[in-house]
């Protein structure tokens, strides 16, 4: 008898009112260490647009100008929360998490260069490429009509009957080639590779 | 407002019925409604039920890009979900399609072409903190004082 009265009385304490009917766990908070949507820590942008270039998701980011100059902005709806932007900014615009502690402390950075690639089945030689490249036009004047050039400085001269890639460390990833390619032969494409312990590393 | 309005308010608070459905994801997002189920967050100390069945539902969450298999079986959903009702987008996927909005894909986000969506959990995937703060935010806004609103 003196037991279930015991029993009984248990269902009666507070606390165990108050745990059954309300919340066990504490209310859970982000850690510190999430990787939450980039904000922006102040510094200013310059515009390079290599947040937008890097970013896989498509409209997650995009460099708007506002009153006080040029700013990225994020697409809650759009961003993976990767955190690629604010490891691949070289001004250190966005942040997020502590992304940018550790990348300062293992000395981690993206470089980056174009690459071009010229495929020889759909080329038909008209040098086009050569001739419209802006790098290609201020080294070398002259180059114009069949895209040939006495230059040796030039980014891509037409050699032999076919295009020769000679200083692909000169393109800019403007794409003019691109454009103006009537069957899409020539393709540029960024290359970015992860470094680390690099004085001078650039994004 | 009636005694008996207050006390359905108060049992309605603590008794939300929840319905999910995967319309084409990676089922990353899938995860994480499941990880809200778990020990760590556990959903049902809330008073809100896992069932996966519509008749029973009060909440739908909606997860994944819609692709073309779905979008009539969507419809077919959410007409079977008794009112009151709220559908609520869970990830990036039904909001924008995410990673899936390319040139040539099959998916035709977002979500709200289909049916109405009364909150959007952004984030790819969400956090389960953010899936439970969003159903136990949308919730109150519909099944409060619902008798007398809709007299």
């Amino acid at each position: 008898m003196r037991s279930i009265v015991y029993y009984l009385r248990e269902f009666f304490r507070p606390e165990w009112v108050r745990k059954f009917f309300f919340a066990k766990t504490a209310p859970l908070v982000a850690p510190s260490y999430f990787k939450d949507y980039p904000s922006l820590t102040g510094k200013e942008c310059t515009q390079c647009l290599t947040c937008m270039m890097i970013c896989p998701a498509p409209g997650a980011i995009a460099v708007l100008h506002k009153k006080g100059g040029w700013e990225p902005e994020i697409y809650p709806g759009h961003c993976i929360r990767c955190g690629l932007c604010v490891e691949a900014c070289p001004e250190g615009v966005l942040s997020s998490g502590r992304i940018l502690d550790v990348t300062s402390r293992d000395r981690t950075a993206f470089s980056s260069w174009y690459r071009l690639q010229v495929d020889d089945t759909l080329c038909m030689r008209c040098g086009n490429c050569c001739v419209s490249c802006p790098v290609n036009r201020e080294v070398d004047p002259q180059l114009a009509g069949t895209g040939t050039s006495a230059s040796d400085e030039v980014i891509m001269r037409i050699e032999g009957g076919r295009v020769t890639i000679l200083h692909e460390e000169k393109c800019t990833g403007c794409k003019t080639c691109e454009n103006n390619c009537p069957n899409r032969a020539i393709r540029v494409a960024r290359m970015v590779e992860g470094i680390q312990g690099e004085e001078e590393a650039e994004a | 407002m009636s005694i008996l309005q207050e006390i359905k308010n108060a049992v309605r608070s603590r008794s939300i019925h929840v319905a999910y459905v995967d319309v084409g994801s990676c089922n990353g997002c899938d995860i994480e409604v499941l990880a809200c189920l778990a020990p760590r967050y556990d959903i049902e100390q809330y008073g809100i039920y896992v069932h996966n069945n519509p008749r029973e539902a009060d909440v739908l969450l909606v997860i994944g890009s819609v692709t073309p298999q779905w979008v009539d079986k969507l419809r077919d959903i959410w007409e079977k979900i008794p009112e009151p009702k709220a559908a609520v987008a869970i990830g990036n996927c039904p909001i924008s399609g995410c990673v899936y909005a390319r040139r040539g894909t099959l998916t035709t986000p977002p979500v709200e072409n289909y049916i109405p969506i009364a909150a959007q959990v952004p984030g790819c995937p969400p956090r389960p903190t953010e899936i439970l703060s969003a159903i136990l935010s949308v919730a109150p806004l519909i099944y409060k004082d619902y008798e007398e609103k809709h007299r």
